[in-house]
């Protein structure tokens, strides 16, 4: 689905990604070693699938044909998930994808000790138009801006006893907040503000989510 | 002679001993373990605390350190329990200490306690499960002659109730010889009770009753014009005029209800009555601040006040002084919880406890009859243990492998004598000393992961940062999420749940604590309030499970007296008018068949079946048949305590079979589980099994920082990656489990079914709405069920959705 944000267009992809024009992919906030982080604080947490999220990104890259890939923060859960072998997954995968990777650093980047090689570390950057940066209190007000951080999630309920919860693109005024990407990430109902926009996916397209069916 | 140490004390006080009190000195100088139950005020703690005081003022050397650890349910009895246990020893043994260790307990009692030990040790189980950490409380305990467990009623059937258990466990296994004593109300099934608390190595243990043959007279305010009385409702506020004319009677008088926000209600109408009595009505329930609470049992005590309007929060209490009237708004539901009650009145041996009932609509009228049916023959209900609580087992290891290094065989042994794990499989144990060690079944999900581990073949847990983590998780059972309610100056009010204060916007208007209040913000667990001036009424604090059920035994004497049995009683006399109607229109309902109407109004069509068997498993049968029924349209379910009934616009002219059939107990669990959404409801149990399994990080006081909030994760997340990565988890199914006996009774659903499969069906077609059926039609605030299992219906809103969008 084609969005417009003042005179800048891009695409949401499903799901959890954003393409812009000049053929960028865009994604966030996989906190990768999220479960291992717990197992070390001794929590019994299993081993999510962090193969399984770096293929997600590889199978958008290959779909859409990529030209460039940018992780809008937060590829890294914290300093003890950071294990040798998600180094070496990740090696790998950068390997695979052919395409040039930026790594735009999220809060969680911030405590690693170092970041590994290939991801061209960066504060925020600006991509096709877009000023991207991890963290929406961030964002400029004057142009339009790509962020995550929050795992906006929206709660929609059929007015029976079933409601759902399903991650989503948040769009207000000039700033899109991306969904989060990882498995092992929750996610948060955000206080509305007048004007937002929602956007989900829940199988292979993007819908918005009508203002009347959204739930606080 | 066992009782002859303690003579002095009785001469003292001018006293003989009970029967019953000699029978249990006499039974534990013999060496033998038991329950005692009686009512409320009978000199039950003199009864278990005199043996062992006994046994010590006989021993040839004096105790040197702890020999008695009395447990008790609800750390805000300690204070009051340690007076009790105190006031004998002043005159017997005033060199024989008792102390209390429990959450309340300041840091310099606690570090003193860490040191060494008093002769009696008040503590709550959490804070014993907490003292099995520490490597040296074998030691310190090498002295102890009994434990004795008050309110065992309290704890048994719930996970802390297991929890003790556990900690009984170890230390019989730590100490053979030792006597378990628990004290109890009188339940249905005492032997059970008795088994529960003694574990099952337990041989030649005594059940020893305190019943008085207290006589209990239950009386009923009959409205005047039954025909202008309410047929459905549960405020009965109605009545209130009434009430106000029996408080004059009396000097003190206990009004109990039924739920929290009753409790509001009730109070608000009081004082709205009579102004004038502001200072003189105060109200009482468990979400009150402790503080204010301790200030209304201090009023009743020294008579400034004459009326305290309260939930079953005063059902407990060791010595909480007697009123001198006892009043009942609404059914008391179940009659245990009746008699404890009325105990609260007559307190003195032999004199009459009297409870008045207050009815808030016109079957309430049947239910108070029956009550006093029931309460003669004294049927009364059971309490029915946990089985094998994983999350609190795990716990459990996790706290002796700290305490010290365990043979795992030994060990099984240990937790097998324990009631609720007599049963544990080979693959429960195993998965649960895997769970503790290595993550779970699936190992190589859990690389990083670390608890327990064996050391010449014994499990131990050596990490400091874990061991206090895993300290801070213990107490950590059954407290559900609440939010502390404060005005902006600092004063607590109390707590109420986060599922009610979470749909108050700020600026809502909202009565709690007897007071009108407006909802200035919520964070970070505190609501902070202002009072406010404008009306209220229509936000009455709520709170979650507050409704009880109908229990079964009172559900079948209610049939009884609508059979017509009993001695002539003036509730029945006032109520014969709406039976007579009840019986022209239809008939009447009974548990011997099942009766059936089917009606129509306005374009709708509704039946209403009534099994009488409580409002919570007529919901779960309610669901059940509209989800067997597989209509297209979407059906309205409503429930009570008699039954329930199904309204759609068509589709509900049931043959004889068909209802049957789908009444029917094939493929119930199944069925069950497809149509209540338990996977949902199963979601949201995970948070207390997670937390008590130590899933969940309790939060470290002034440590917090980053490092903490890197591994917290919502129940709900940890419930979807379990599910994901590593499905055989069995604290998934127990969840579920949990879910399926906590929210629909599924035991109960089960037998009830069982049960009707054998009644007659006695099916009515009728022209108006009868008595029986008018308030389940009135009560259509419950929800719809729409057709479908979750994922058609999840696919419907997605439909809407796209259609929305387009």
């Amino acid at each position: 689905m084609t969005i417009q944000i003042a005179n800048q267009t891009l695409q949401l992809v499903a799901d959890s990604a954003v393409l812009l024009d000049d053929g960028t992919l865009v994604v966030a906030d996989l906190h990768l070693g999220k479960a291992t982080a717990f197992q070390a604080q001794g929590l019994a947490i299993p081993e999510g699938d962090s193969q399984a999220d770096l293929d997600r990104v590889t199978g958008l890259v290959k779909w859409h044909q990529a030209t460039r890939l940018i992780v809008n923060g937060d590829l890294f859960h914290s300093p003890a998930g950071l294990t040798d072998e998600i180094q070496r997954l990740l090696e790998t995968w950068l390997n695979d994808l052919q395409i040039p990777v930026q790594l735009i650093l999220g809060n969680h980047e911030r405590k690693l000790s170092f970041i590994p090689h290939g991801l061209n570390p960066a504060e925020s950057t600006e991509q096709a138009g877009f000023h991207i940066v991890h963290d929406p209190k961030d964002a400029p007000d004057d142009r339009p801006t790509v962020t995550a951080h929050w795992h906006p999630v929206v709660k929609i309920a059929d007015g029976k006893r079933t409601s759902l919860r399903l991650p989503c693109f948040l769009l207000r005024r000039q700033m899109l907040v991306l969904p989060s990407f990882g498995t092992f990430t929750g996610g948060q109902i955000l206080d509305p503000e007048k004007g937002d926009r929602y956007f989900v996916s829940p199988g292979e397209d993007i819908v918005e989510v009508p203002s009347e069916l959204i739930r606080g | 002679m066992p009782a002859s140490p303690l003579q002095p004390f009785f001469k003292h006080k001018g006293w003989k001993p009970f029967p019953f009190q000699n029978e249990v000195w006499a039974a534990y100088a013999a060496g033998k373990s038991g329950l005692l139950h009686a009512p409320t005020g009978q000199g039950k703690t003199l009864a278990v605390w005199l043996g062992p005081v006994a046994e010590a003022l006989a021993a040839k050397t004096p105790p040197s350190s702890c020999s008695i650890l009395w447990l008790t349910p609800l750390r805000a009895l300690a204070q009051d329990t340690l007076r009790a246990l105190r006031e004998p020893l002043e005159i017997l043994a005033p060199q024989l200490q008792v102390e209390a260790r429990t959450g309340d307990t300041s840091a310099a009692i606690r570090a003193r306690l860490r040191k060494s030990l008093p002769f009696g040790l008040v503590t709550t189980p959490e804070s014993l499960s907490l003292m099995l950490t520490h490597e040296d409380t074998r030691a310190k305990l090498a002295n102890l002659k009994a434990v004795i467990v008050d309110e065992w009623h309290e704890l048994l059937g719930s996970k802390r109730g297991v929890q003790a258990e556990l900690c009984l466990a170890r230390l019989r296994a730590w100490f053979p010889g030792l006597k378990i004593w628990g004290l109890s109300a009188t339940l249905g099934n005492l032997d059970e009770a008795r088994e529960v608390l003694l574990g099952t190595t337990h041989l030649n243990a005594v059940t020893v009753a305190a019943d008085l043959k207290k006589e209990i007279k239950v009386e009923t305010i009959i409205p005047k014009e039954i025909d202008r009385f309410p047929w459905s409702g549960h405020i009965g506020t109605r009545l209130a005029p009434q009430v106000l004319l029996e408080l004059d009677k009396a000097r003190t008088t206990l009004v109990f209800t039924n739920t929290r926000s009753q409790t509001e209600i009730w109070c608000q109408e009081l004082l709205s009555l009579r102004p004038e009595w502001h200072d003189r009505i105060a109200m009482h329930h468990g979400s009150l601040d402790p503080a204010e609470r301790v200030k209304v049992e201090q009023g009743l005590r020294d008579g400034s006040l004459r009326c305290v309007v309260c939930t079953s929060s005063l059902d407990l209490g060791v010595d909480f002084s007697p009123v001198d009237q006892v009043i009942q708004i609404g059914s008391p539901k179940g009659i245990a919880r009746m008699l404890q009650r009325a105990g609260r009145s007559g307190h003195q041996p032999g004199k009459t406890s009297r409870i008045l009932g207050v009815p808030t609509f016109a079957m309430e009228l049947v239910e108070f009859a029956a009550v006093r049916d029931a309460a003669a023959v004294r049927h009364l209900e059971s309490r029915r243990p946990l089985k094998k609580p994983l999350d609190v087992l795990v716990q459990h290891l996790v706290t002796c492998a700290i305490g010290e290094p365990f043979e795992p065989d030994a060990m099984r042994r240990e937790i097998q004598s324990a009631h609720a794990f007599r049963d544990l499989t080979d693959a429960e144990w195993d998965w649960s000393l895997g769970f503790i060690s290595s993550g779970g079944k699936a190992l190589t999900n859990y690389p990083r992961y670390r608890k327990a581990h064996l050391v010449e073949g014994r499990y131990t847990v050596d990490d400091k940062r874990l061991i206090l983590q895993h300290r801070l998780s213990i107490g950590t059972i059954s407290s559900d999420t609440h939010i502390s309610v404060r005005f902006a100056r600092g004063q607590t009010l109390g707590t109420v749940e986060e599922g009610f204060i979470s749909r108050l916007k700020p600026g809502s208007l909202f009565v709690f604590a007897g007071r009108k209040l407006e909802l200035v913000r919520l964070h970070l667990k505190v609501a902070t309030v202002r009072p406010s001036k404008g009306d209220a009424r229509g936000n009455i604090a709520v709170w979650g499970g507050s409704k009880m059920p109908l229990s079964t035994e009172l559900s079948h004497a209610t049939a009884a007296r609508l059979r017509g049995e009993g001695k002539p009683a003036p509730e029945m006399k006032a109520v014969a008018p709406i039976l007579a109607i009840q019986k022209r229109w239809s008939e009447l309902p009974d548990d011997r068949i099942l009766l059936v109407e089917h009606a129509r109004s306005r374009g709708e069509e509704h039946l209403f079946i009534y099994p009488m068997a409580g409002r919570v498993v007529h919901e779960g049968i309610g669901a059940l048949m509209a989800f067997r029924m597989r209509t297209k349209d979407s059906i309205t379910i409503t429930q009570n305590d008699y039954g329930f009934s199904l309204s759609a616009r068509r589709g509900l002219n049931l043959s004889e079979e068909s209802i049957r059939l789908n009444l029917s107990l094939d493929h119930l669990l199944e069925d069950v589980i497809a149509c209540l959404n338990t996977a949902e409801l199963a979601r949201r149990q995970f948070r207390e099994v997670a937390r008590v399994a130590g899933l969940i990080l309790q939060n470290l006081p002034r440590r917090g920082g980053r490092s903490q909030r890197e591994v917290q994760a919502s129940s709900r997340l940890l419930f979807e990656v379990l599910e994901r990565y590593d499905p055989g988890n069995l604290l998934l199914l127990q969840s579920e489990r949990e879910i399926l006996e906590r929210q629909f009774e599924f035991s109960r659903l089960h037998s009830v079914l069982a049960d009707i499969s054998n009644r007659p069906i006695h099916l009515v077609e009728t022209e108006h709405l009868t008595p029986m059926a008018f308030p389940l039609w009135a009560d259509r605030l419950s929800a719809t069920f729409s057709p479908g299992d979750a994922a058609t219906r999840l696919e419907q809103m997605l439909q809407e959705l796209n259609q929305a969008a387009k």
